[in-house]
C-alpha cells in the first residue's frame, strides 16, 4: 500500500520539528528515513503510526486519509527500538496479542503464532517471558508480533540499534528477506547510513525537520542534492574545498583541477568542491595537482586512509590500497577524478553541477 | 582489616549482631503470644516463665465467642456495661471493613491518577506528585480536627465511612506518589505497541500497564493497609459508640478498668497482628520479585 505525506508539519509548542514534508512511499518498497538524531525522523514515523498528532497536513494510505485515525484502525505494525515486548506475557501471548484484541478465533491465533514462530525460528521459546530472552531473540519476537497480523504497512524504529555489531549484520540481511516475503510497504528509521544503504529501495534523508533528498541509495550516494546529504552519506565522509570555477577547471590553492566539461556553465563562480576520499588519486605529476603533507595514515585492512594537510591548513582524506607505501610527513600530490567531483553553492549548499547535468 | 579479623570471626560477629537485633524485635511478640496462651495463674508467676506449663486457648475463646468468663466489668470504671471482649469480633470486622475500603479507594484513585500524570500532558503534571508528597509529610494529627469538623458537616461521624474517607486522606498522597514513580518506570512504548496491535486505550491500560504495575500496586496496598489497620487517632476521634470502634481503639478499653486482664489483652494483640503478618508473608515474594523485574529494564 502506498503511503503519501502531504505537507506534513509538526510543532511541539513553539518548536517546529517537521516542516512541510511531502513524501510518497511507493507500495511494497523498503524506504528508509535517514538522518542524525533530532532530525524528526522518529516523530514522522510516529505520526504515520498514529501515535503522534499531525499539526498540519495529511497522511494517506492508498488514497485513504488516515490523518485522524487511531493507530488500531490503520492496519500497521511497528517494531520499536526497545522492542516494547509485554513483560508479563509469554512469547506466545506477545505474538498473539494483536489477534486476541481483534477477537480472532483461538484456533486461528494458535496457527498464526506457530507459523510466524517457525519462520523466525523462535518456536522453542514460545513459553518463555521476554525477561528470559537474549537481545536477538527479543528482536525476533518483536518482529514476529508485527508479522503475525499481516499488516499493510510495516514501521520500524531503529530496530537494530540495541544489537551487537555481528548480530546487526545478520539481522540486516534477514530484515531485507522478511520484507521481500511479506510484500508490505516498509518504513524504516535509522541514523546508520550503512543500514540505509544496504537495505533500502529508497532513502529519504532528513535534517532539522526538513526533507533533504529522496532517492535510491545510488542516487543519494552519487548525486547528493546538497552539502548536508553529501557530508552525511559516505564513510569516510566527503572532503570539501572552496574554489573558483574557471572554464572546466576549479582553482583551489592556486592549482587548477580538472572538472567535467559541462562545469564550464558555472565559470566565474566561487563554489564548494566536494570529493569523496576514494575519488582522490595520489600522483607523481606536479602540475595540475594539489601538494600536501601526509599527517595521518590509518590502515583499515583492505585499504588505507591517508590524511593530507594542504597549504593553508585544509585537510583531505584520501583512500588508497592497503599496500600503498606512504610515510608520515611525506609530501604528496593529489588529483581528483573529474567526473566524480561535486559542486555546491556556498550560500544555499545546493548541488549545482548535478542540476546542470540533469 | 582483613588481616587482623579472620573471616570466621567477622561472620560470628555478624550473626551475633543479627541475633541481638532479632531478639529485640521479636521478644515482645513472643512474650505476647506466650502470655496469651497462659492460664491466669501463670501470668504473674515469679520468676516469669516464657513457655507456659499448661497451654490454654481460653483467652482466644473468650475473644472470639464474646463470653465474659474472665473479665468482670468494674461498675465504677469509665466503661460500664458489657465487657470489651464481647465486642472483639465486631471491632475486628470494623477494622477489616475500613482497612479494605480505604485501601481499595486509595489504590484505584492513585493508580488512575498516576496513569494520567505520566501519560497525558497538562498543566501541573510534573509538580502535582511532589505536592502530594508534601501533604503526606504533614503529621496526621494536624488533619484530624479539620477532618472531624468536615465529617460532622457531612453527618458521617460515628460511621465507618468517616474512617474510610479519613484513611484515604492520609494514605492517598503517598500511594499516588509511589504509583507515579512506578508508572514512570513503565516504558511508554509497550503501551503504544498495544495500541498499534489493535488495543483501545482502556485495553492497553488493563492488559499491559496494570499487570506491569502490579508490584507497585502491591507495595502501595501494603502501605495503605498498615496505616489504616494500625491507626488509633482517627478511630478515637471520629467514633463514639462501642459498636463502631475499630480494634486499636477497642483494645484500649481492656485497660480502662481497675483490673487489666493481660491474657485477654495479649490474645487480642496477637489476633490483631495476625492479618498483617499473613498479608506480608503472602505478598512479600511478589513484592521482591516485582521490584526486581521493574528495575531491570529489558
Amino acid at each position: 500500500m502506498e503511503v503519501k505525506l502531504d505537507r506534513i508539519n509538526k510543532k511541539f509548542g513553539a518548536v517546529h520539528v517537521l516542516k512541510d514534508i511531502d513524501l510518497v512511499f511507493p507500495s511494497r518498497k523498503f524506504v528508509t528515513l535517514l538522518g542524525p538524531s533530532g532530525c524528526g525522523k522518529t516523530t514522522l514515523l510516529r505520526m504515520i503510526a498514529g501515535l503522534e498528532e499531525v499539526t498540519q497536513g495529511a497522511i494517506r494510505f492508498g488514497g485513504r486519509d488516515v490523518t485522524k485515525l487511531a493507530p488500531r484502525d490503520r492496519n500497521i505494525a511497528m517494531v520499536f527500538q526497545s522492542y516494547a515486548l509485554y513483560p508479563q506475557m509469554t512469547v506466545r501471548k506477545n505474538l498473539g496479542y494483536g489477534l486476541r484484541v481483534r477477537k480472532t478465533p483461538k484456533i486461528e491465533i494458535d496457527s498464526a503464532v506457530e507459523r510466524v514462530a517457525k519462520i523466525l525460528e523462535i518456536d522453542h521459546l514460545l513459553d518463555r517471558k521476554p525477561g528470559q530472552l537474549s537481545g536477538g531473540q527479543r528482536q525476533r519476537v518483536a518482529l514476529g508480533r508485527a508479522m503475525v497480523r499481516k499488516p499493510d504497512i510495516f514501521l520500524m524504529d531503529e530496530p537494530l540499534s540495541n544489537l551487537d555489531a555481528k548480530l546487526r549484520v545478520t539481522m540486516r540481511g534477514e530484515l531485507r528477506k522478511f520484507h521481500l516475503d511479506l510484500n508490505a510497504t516498509t518504513i524504516y528509521v535509522t541514523h546508520d547510513q550503512l543500514e540505509a544503504m544496504t537495505m533500502s529501495d529508497y532513502i529519504a534523508v532528513m535534517h532539522q525537520g526538513v526533507l533533504q533528498q529522496f532517492g535510491t541509495p545510488e542516487q543519494i550516494y552519487n548525486k547528493p542534492a546538497n552539502i548536508f546529504v553529501a557530508s552525511f552519506i559516505g564513510s569516510p565522509p566527503m572532503n570539501f574545498l572552496t574554489g573558483a570555477v574557471d572554464g572546466t577547471n576549479i582553482i583551489v590553492n592556486g592549482v587548477a583541477l580538472n572538472l567535467p566539461s559541462h562545469a564550464a556553465a558555472l565559470s566565474g563562480r566561487e563554489l564548494q568542491l566536494g570529493i569523496r576520499p576514494q575519488d582522490l588519486v595520489l600522483t607523481d605529476q606536479k602540475s595540475g595537482s594539489l601538494p600536501g603533507t601526509v599527517s595521518l595514515v590509518e590502515l583499515l585492512g583492505s585499504e588505507k586512509l591517508i590524511e593530507v594537510e594542504l597549504e593553508g591548513g585544509n585537510h583531505l582524506t584520501v583512500q588508497v590500497n592497503a599496500d600503498h607505501n606512504t610515510r608520515l610527513r611525506e609530501t604528496v600530490h593529489l588529483k581528483l577524478k573529474p567526473d566524480r567531483a561535486h559542486l555546491f553553492d556556498r550560500e544555499s549548499g545546493e548541488a549545482v553541477l548535478r542540476q546542470i547535468a540533469a | 582489616m582483613n588481616r587482623f579479623f579472620p573471616s570466621s570471626a567477622r561472620k560470628a560477629l555478624l550473626y551475633l549482631t543479627l541475633a541481638l537485633v532479632t531478639f529485640f524485635v521479636c521478644f515482645p511478640l513472643v512474650w505476647a503470644l506466650s502470655t496469651s496462651l497462659k492460664p491466669k495463674s501463670e501470668i504473674f508467676a515469679t520468676p516469669p516463665i516464657l513457655i507456659p506449663r499448661t497451654m490454654t486457648l481460653e483467652n482466644y475463646e473468650a475473644l472470639l465467642t464474646g463470653r465474659q468468663q474472665y473479665y468482670q466489668a468494674d461498675p465504677k470504671a469509665a466503661v460500664s456495661g458489657p465487657s470489651p471482649a464481647a465486642f472483639f469480633t465486631r471491632w475486628f470486622m470494623n477494622s477489616m471493613i475500613v482497612t479494605i475500603g480505604s485501601t481499595l479507594i486509595s489504590i484505584v484513585v492513585s493508580t488512575l491518577a498516576a496513569y494520567s500524570l505520566t501519560r497525558f500532558r497538562y498543566w501541573g503534571r510534573s509538580s502535582i506528585p511532589y505536592f502530594s508528597l508534601l501533604g503526606y509529610m504533614v503529621p496526621s494529627i494536624i488533619f484530624v480536627f479539620p477532618l472531624f469538623l468536615m465529617m460532622v458537616r457531612l453527618e458521617l461521624t460515628d460511621s465507618l465511612w468517616s474512617l474510610i474517607l479519613g484513611y484515604v486522606c492520609i494514605t492517598l498522597p503517598f500511594c499516588m506518589w509511589l504509583m507515579w514513580a512506578f508508572m514512570r518506570s513503565i516504558p511508554l512504548e509497550i503501551e503504544e505497541a498495544a495500541l498499534i496491535d489493535g488495543a483501545s486505550r482502556y485495553q492497553a491500560f488493563a492488559n499491559v500497564v496494570l499487570p506491569t504495575a502490579l508490584p507497585g500496586i502491591i507495595a502501595a496496598s501494603i502501605f495503605s493497609m498498615i496505616v489504616s489497620w494500625n491507626d488509633y487517632l482517627f478511630g478515637r476521634v471520629f467514633m463514639n459508640s462501642l459498636d463502631n470502634f475499630t480494634l486499636t481503639v477497642g483494645v484500649m478499653l481492656f485497660f480502662e478498668g481497675t483490673h487489666v486482664d493481660w491474657g485477654l489483652l495479649m490474645a487480642a494483640s496477637v489476633l490483631m497482628t495476625l492479618p498483617m503478618a499473613i498479608l506480608f508473608m503472602m505478598l512479600q515474594r511478589h513484592l521482591v520479585a516485582g521490584f526486581g523485574a521493574g528495575a531491570v529494564k529489558g
